[in-house]
């Protein structure tokens, strides 16, 4: 009886061991793996991030000067972060949001004109 | 005698994380025999391993499982590696066993949660999910992702454990080793625990031997064998033993599982303690050529990888042996004679990973 009410009286005291998730999400560790974004201001558009990337979620197209990314393919791995001599590459520790669509991010030189629509990629 | 009722057991039953039947005759409420029927999840990931890049390959193998995923990356990488004859710097393997041991403590937490979980203990089943969460909390702390971690790479690792991170591993161990300890005390200790799972589904450590049972299925029979001992990573300057049980039964594959976790607590620790300084991987030039095969011991048992390579950067064959494969004719030998509802029970002691055995 003694013991449980002492459990009792511990549980009652100390905070829920849960979250109230959607309101409150845990904060993200210093190193968690998280958004993948490029800042081309470096870029040379070798490609290197393309040819390592496990899933084919790159695509750079030297060219158009562009980089086209599939956020929804890519599982962050970090392979693109490694390959890159030229720290274009950025990750971050925050998680992508639930989306309704998946568009394939385009960069650019920040001096280079608007990013054109994304190409049709076929079936 | 009265006729054999035939009850599908699965593809979607309550206890089983993942889909396999188990075609079971029944008369009364004995089992008269257990048949497997395997194929629900193949993803053929073999062969997708022939047609990537085997560089990239150590992202595609880890996800043949969701909970021991970082040790089939280790297994791929120790057989490239033993291909290309490259050596690994001592500070990843002492990292290599950091990790693939916090993903042991939270596999087998894992399990003895959904144990509890198959008898109806719910209550203890959320408890050992809420310390796993801690386990899993240092996973991303240190490699930034909760199960597929992606740390391993041929010729070593990716991510280091700097001296802050080592000090939140050192802290924190042991709090969870305490509570871990209460929980264990209580599932192992509890009457109807015990009752449940004593003397059901005891294999004994010859049949053990004979139907090729690995892991804490085979331990469990008495027979300590356990692939770390062959010294892979850097096992070989970690004092280790392998937990062994006697009697063979759920009980004793539970208690296994139980004792590991603290053991592997302990490694984590000691390889914490004894961390080299160092490179953290060796840059390589050239392709696999050849055949080389790696052992390692994942959390349900022995898991071989053999990679043949043919001096592309495309793999010529790649083969992975899953221990749930392993202890499949061992279950499939002591279901003939278990009452119907200790089924549930007795399958899940062997700790099966559907995902893994099909690929």
């Amino acid at each position: 009886m003694a013991r449980m009410l002492r459990s009792v009286l511990r549980n009652a005291l100390s905070k829920p061991a849960t979250r109230p998730f959607p309101e409150a999400p845990r904060a993200e560790f210093e190193k968690a793996r998280g958004l993948i974004a490029f800042d081309c201001t470096d870029c040379r558009f070798c490609g290197a991030c393309a040819l390592k990337c496990p899933t084919g979620a790159i695509r750079v197209v030297r060219g158009e000067r562009r980089i086209y990314f599939e956020p929804f393919k890519c599982i962050v791995c970090g392979a693109c972060l490694e390959a890159c001599r030229f720290g274009s590459v950025r990750m971050g520790p925050e998680r992508r949001k639930p989306v309704y669509e998946k568009p394939v991010e385009v960069y650019a030189k920040p001096e280079d004109e608007e990013p054109p629509t994304p190409p049709d990629r076929g079936a | 005698m009265s006729e054999a009722t035939n009850v599908p057991f699965g593809p979607q039953h309550p206890v089983l994380p993942e889909p396999i039947q188990l075609r079971i005759s029944l008369e009364d409420e004995n089992v008269l025999q257990a048949l497997p029927a395997l194929g629900y999840v193949h993803r053929g990931i073999e062969k997708a391993g022939e047609l990537n890049d085997f560089q990239q390959n150590v992202f595609l193998v880890e996800r043949v499982c969701g909970i021991c995923s970082s040790i089939h990356a280790l297994a791929y990488c120790l057989a490239v590696e033993s291909a290309m004859g490259l050596e690994v710097p001592k500070r990843a393997d002492y990292l290599r066993v950091v990790w693939m041991e916090l993903h042991r403590i939270h596999s087998h937490l894992l399990y003895l949660g959904l144990l509890a979980e198959a008898f109806g203990f719910e209550s203890v089943f959320m408890e050992f999910w809420r310390i796993r969460e801690r386990v899993m909390d240092l996973l991303e702390m240190t490699a930034g992702n909760r199960v597929i971690i992606s740390v391993c790479t041929i010729g070593g690792v990716r991510r280091d454990i700097d001296a802050e991170q080592a000090k939140t591993i050192r802290e924190e161990l042991p709090k969870v080793r305490e509570e871990a300890k209460r929980l264990v005390d209580t599932l192992l200790g509890d009457y109807t625990v015990k009752r449940r799972t004593v003397g059901k589904g005891v294999i004994p450590a010859q049949a053990a031997l004979e139907l090729g049972a690995v892991g804490p299925t085979l331990r469990g029979s008495g027979v300590a064998q356990d692939m770390r001992m062959a010294g892979y990573a850097a096992y070989s300057e970690l004092q280790f033993r392998p937990v062994t049980f006697a009697d063979g039964d759920t009980y004793a594959r539970t208690a296994v599982r139980a004792h590991e976790v603290f053991q592997s607590m302990d490694l984590v620790l000691a390889a914490l303690e004894n961390l080299p300084e160092g490179e953290l991987a060796v840059k390589f030039k050239g392709r696999p050529e050849g055949a080389a095969l790696a052992r390692v011991e994942a959390p349900r048992g022995e898991l071989i990888y053999m990679v043949v390579g043919n001096g592309t950067k495309n793999l010529e064959r790649m083969r992975v042996r899953v221990p749930t494969y392993a202890n499949i004719p061992a279950l499939l030998s002591v279901l003939p004679g278990c009452e119907f509802a200790d089924v549930p029970v007795v399958t899940l002691s062997i700790d099966p990973c559907i995902s893994c055995t099909e690929r």
